[in-house]
């Protein structure tokens, strides 16, 4: 879809676990976008 | 009718049990009707009333408790493979959370009767942290009442179901029928999904490494790294690429007013 609408775009062979295995640079999710779920604890 | 006593006399505990149990961990097995049939067997004195209803609860709970503790160490990895059959997995997760929050208790008893939710509720009860003497209570409460109910319908229906499968015998041909069209229909929906998940191939890919380059030269500012994990956020703690941002792909019309066309997008997930 993005392709579609005029986006040049690519996807990253293997995702997040790849570029985990390869050593590149992480980053924790910041607070803000991480969904608050309850829980009965 | 004669073929189904047979085989519940032979098998009648093993088979309620496997097929409880292959439901309760979420895998798309008829327990209901494997209960209605036990239930005409403890009609036809082919099986023991409290002995089967003892096989089926403690199937049940085993089931639950496999999926209480694979909610409770997966967190939302195990509810967002769960969902995944849903139209849009992020809602499911959410809103069955949500529902679970408000009516947990009374679901829990419920929840076997309601396809869908029988398979979210005791990894929802895990994710959510309920105490596992509380989740065992409900639990048992709403296994028994399941297990109890359908029993009870094969007990008293042995003669319907006696008639049903009677007529099955006499509509042979046609039934085989149904099935080849069924198989047909499913092949071709096979076939057609297959075609339509080829498109997404034309997408280009990059390995990790191309990707690094770039990122490492001076044209890194034309690049833009967009996480689509739909269901990846919940857990605290979790990482994604650095400088990458998370756009929702089940809200994509959306989404894509804050993208620009100047730089190259890399997507990735899990």
């Amino acid at each position: 879809m993005l392709r579609e609408k005029g986006f040049n775009t690519f996807v990253i062979v293997g995702g997040l676990t790849a570029w985990r295995k390869a050593g590149e640079p992480l980053e924790s999710v910041p607070q803000n976008d991480l969904v608050k779920l309850p829980t009965f604890s | 009718m004669t073929d189904m006593v047979k085989l519940m006399a032979g098998h009648g505990y093993v088979l309620t049990f496997s097929l409880l149990f292959a439901e309760a961990i979420g895998l798309p097995f008829p327990a209901a009707i494997a209960l209605v049939a036990a239930g005409a067997a403890v009609a036809s004195h082919v099986l023991w009333g409290p002995s089967i209803l003892l096989v089926a609860v403690t199937a049940l709970l085993m089931g639950d408790t496999v999926q209480f503790w694979l909610g409770r160490y997966m967190g939302w990895l195990l509810l967002g493979f769960l969902c995944r059959v849903s139209i849009n997995p992020e809602t499911c997760i959410l809103r069955s959370a949500e529902s679970f929050y408000k009516r947990g208790k009374i679901t829990l008893v419920i929840a076997k009767f309601i396809p869908g939710v029988n398979t979210m509720a005791a990894p929802l009860a895990g994710s959510m942290k309920m105490r596992f003497s509380q989740f065992l209570r409900l639990d048992f409460a709403g296994a028994t009442l399941y297990a109890t109910t359908y029993l009870t319908v094969g007990y008293l229906a042995r003669d319907f179901l006696a008639a049903i499968l009677r007529g099955f015998h006499a509509a042979g041909e046609t039934m085989e029928a149904v099935v080849v069209a069924a198989l047909v229909a499913y092949s071709v929906y096979r076939v057609v999904q297959y075609r339509k998940n080829k498109m997404y191939r034309v997408v280009p890919r990059v390995q990790v490494e191309e990707l690094a380059r770039r990122l490492a030269s001076e044209d890194s500012s034309r690049v833009l790294i967009v996480d689509v994990r739909s269901h990846g956020y919940y857990d605290s703690g979790s990482s994604r690429i650095k400088n990458s941002i998370r756009i929702e792909p089940n809200n994509l019309e959306e989404e894509i007013k804050n993208l620009s066309k100047d730089k190259d997008i890399y997507l990735y997930c899990t």
